[in-house]
């Protein structure tokens, strides 16, 4: 093996990938996609449709459709202006309260065709019985009815739990006799604050307060953390498979293993996208990096974490590279590469399809063991180590030895696939037939 | 000392013996031009040397005990289905594929390549660019970047215009005289004929010619005479001890039959016909591989199975 060789392959694939606008693009997009639009929902967040929301209530009790309307003035005064611009940003919510009818049905369908002439956006019909405290043995405890034909997602009915619910409350307590102006406050929400566990400092033995603990430090970080490294490893050695493809199918192919040895070639690729996730990568970290300290969270991220962040990409991306060099050298055309593409990204899209159900429970059987199946242990595991309640020592260790060795063996029979396949043209051949190739002598 | 000797080497794929056997040595500062029908065996045996393939059975060795896998450095090969990057640039290009082999900096080298084949204007120009004549030249300068020792040339004049085939044949000259091996690959038997120091002929995997040319007509004999009459085809038809007529156009090729005399042959002719000339002569290298690979061979080997 040549290492001069190797180093002037991997060079040119560097630099020939890095110029591409596929790879500037892929860097700015990739992020977008993997956010899941996040982006694009806070912009269209800020441009919602202003026009009033009028609602008709029908009270049944008397006594909840007041407190409901005092609360949509207040939220009005309060919301739907900005502060520093003073231009509205949210719509109002308007109230109108309809005096029950003598023929229910009718008067729900009279204001049914209101809602479909769009002259109310939905009404509300609070029974008689709303005030009562539930009954378990009742199958439907539902007293309440809100009637629309809204699709998606209603920020007004969301909103009409909270006043509704304090105004059944107020008037159940006024009807055993309390005095609520005395009393304020009485039903106001108790909020639940998230702590960290208490620790002992070694040195000098005192006991350190529990810190303040966010959705961000549970979820957020380290679902960003594992999204990251997968974005760069998919960046990094996806290129791969059309890259081998279109050397063979463009006949450059033969002419490199004039002067070096399938493996040497393999070997120089798999090192360009190497280079290729790196730089990547020292972008996204700085980008990153600057991002949690503009949002001033940097404190959330377990700085722990990065020497395993950047254990873990090198070996996956040696990992992909070399399994996508012998995807690519079975492949004879461009479409060929595209119906790969799927399988080749499979270590990549299982850990990402499993990233929620890891989140609820770091540290269950099935994450452990999922965690240390060596092609979703990079994603995985690092996502685990993240967490705020971490793992386990031994586990990244055993999970690193284990990619190490599937990295190293992903290699071999890459390279032995890469070298029956890469001259020849045709139908790709079968699993089983790579696999012979690999095994062969 | 032999660029390469080849030892009984046979390679198979699957149940097919692409070379059968074959022993061949080549030697040092020579031009070996490998000749056959597609699919003989030809291709194999460079990718064999180049070690692309490796051998079955038998063994290669290059400028004394060199394996192929230990001497890739010395070889510039150019194989016959080629192709280059076509975003880089000429300069970039050839720069990787010199630096690829020899591990350091080439750039006096192509631009000293460029020059010569007239293509120093296009160097910063990116390879999708280039016609094909043009880009038939880098491949060539690709190959000899830098300098081998043995170079491996499969159909380098192939869809070539005769300017650029004249300069690609000049280079190729040049590079012998200063002691480079080269074998290449042809179907243009003039041009083998005339360019190279020995012939290897591989048929069906076996080698069935291999000598220099004069030493493979002497095994024919002067079994050939080449005329030129008026009335052209029709006016040799039906002459005595002639097996087999070729019309070139305005000369006629009569192989005489085993043992025919050819004063008879001329004797005949004159009294049918004007000759305005006639010469007895070896088999042509292309009569020689037609008499071997053509339809009448195929026939006879078929009757003889």
């Amino acid at each position: 093996m040549r290492l001069h060789k190797i180093l002037t392959i991997a060079k040119r694939d560097y630099i020939a990938t890095v110029r591409t606008k596929a790879f500037v693009f892929g860097l700015v997009v990739a992020p977008v996609l993997f956010g899941g639009g996040s982006i694009a929902m806070t912009f269209f967040k800020g441009q919602p449709d202003l026009k009033d929301r009028r609602v008709a209530i029908v009270d049944h009790t008397g006594v909840v459709a007041g407190p409901l309307v005092s609360a949509a003035r207040e939220k009005n005064d309060r919301e739907i202006f900005g502060k520093i611009t003073h231009q509205q940003i949210a719509p109002r919510y308007v109230f109108e309260v309809i005096a029950p009818a003598a023929n229910s049905k009718d008067q729900l369908l009279e204001l049914s065709d209101r809602v479909r002439r769009k002259q109310l956006a939905a009404f509300l019909e609070i029974g008689k019985d709303a005030l009562l405290p539930p009954d378990p043995a009742e199958d439907s405890p539902a007293r309440i009815s809100y009637y629309t034909n809204a699709g998606g997602i209603d920020e007004m009915r969301n909103w009409l739990n909270g006043p509704i619910n304090d105004g059944v409350r107020l008037a159940r307590l006024a009807q055993l006799g309390i005095d609520i102006d005395s009393h304020k406050g009485l039903t106001a929400s108790v909020s639940i604050e998230g702590l960290s566990l208490l620790e002992r400092d070694e040195k000098t033995g005192e006991v350190h307060k529990a810190r303040k603990r966010s959705e961000l430090e549970g979820f957020f970080v380290p679902f960003a953390v594992a999204m990251i490294l997968a974005m760069i490893v998919m960046v990094g050695s996806a290129p791969m498979l059309q890259n081998v493809t279109q050397d063979k199918s463009q006949r450059i192919v033969e002419t490199l293993l004039g002067a070096a040895t399938p493996f040497e070639l393999m070997t120089g690729k798999v090192l360009g996208s190497v280079g290729v996730s790196v730089t990547s990568s020292v972008l996204y970290v700085l980008a990153g990096t600057f991002a949690v300290n503009a949002l001033g969270v940097a404190g959330l991220l377990p700085l722990s974490i990065i020497p395993w962040f950047y254990v873990y990409l090198l070996a996956d991306v040696v990992m992909l590279s070399a399994f996508a060099a012998a995807l690519g050298a079975c492949c004879s055309t461009p479409q060929d590469a595209q119906n790969l593409a799927m399988v080749l990204l499979m270590p990549c899209l299982i850990p990402m399809f499993m990233l929620v159900t890891i989140l609820r429970q770091s540290n269950g059987a099935l994450a452990t063991v999922m965690s240390l199946i060596p092609p979703f242990t990079p994603i995985l595991m690092l996502l685990r180590q993240a967490m705020p309640d971490g793992v386990p020592a031994w586990q990244p260790w055993v999970g690193l030895v284990g990619v190490l060795v599937f990295a190293a063996a992903t290699v071999w029979a890459a390279s032995r696939i890469f070298r029956l396949a890469i001259l020849m043209q045709g139908k790709p051949p079968r699993l089983a037939e790579m696999l012979r190739w690999a095994m062969k002598r | 000392m032999d660029a390469v000797r080849i030892s009984h080497v046979t390679r198979t794929f699957g149940s097919v013996t692409a070379v059968d056997d074959l022993s061949l040595t080549v030697p040092q500062g020579s031009i070996y031009g490998f000749i056959g029908p597609n699919g003989s065996g030809k291709t194999t045996t460079m990718r064999m040397i180049v070690n692309i393939f490796y051998p079955d059975r038998g063994e290669i060795r290059l400028f004394g005990d060199g394996r192929p896998e230990t001497s890739t450095d010395l070889i510039g090969y150019l194989p016959e289905e080629r192709g280059l990057y076509q975003k880089m640039t000429v300069q970039a290009l050839l720069e990787f594929y010199g630096e690829l082999r020899s591990g350091r900096g080439v750039k006096t080298e192509v631009a000293r390549w460029l020059q010569r084949l007239d293509l120093a204007g296009r160097a910063s120009d990116k390879v999708e660019t280039l016609s094909r004549g043009m880009t038939q030249k880098v491949q060539f300068i690709a190959t000899v970047i830098p300098e081998p020792k043995l170079l491996l040339l499969d159909e380098p004049f192939s869809g070539l215009d005769p300017v650029s085939a004249e300069a690609i044949r000049a280079a190729i000259l040049d590079l012998r005289r200063h002691g480079v091996t080269v074998i290449l690959s042809t179907h243009d038997m003039h041009l083998a004929e005339t360019l190279c120091d020995y012939i290897f002929m591989i048929f069906r995997g076996r080698k069935v010619l291999d000598g220099t040319i004069g030493s493979i007509q002497d095994r024919y004999g002067e079994d050939t005479i080449r005329v030129t009459v008026n009335g052209g085809l029709a006016a040799v038809q039906q002459l005595p001890g002639v097996e087999q007529i070729r019309d070139l156009g305005q000369v006629q090729e009569l192989r005489l039959t085993r043992g025919a005399d050819p004063q008879e042959v001329l004797r005949a002719l004159v009294a049918q016909a004007q000759v305005t000339s006639f010469s007895l002569t070896k088999p042509s290298l292309h009569d020689i591989f037609m008499r071997i690979a053509g339809p009448a061979a195929e026939e006879a080997n078929h009757a003889a199975a």
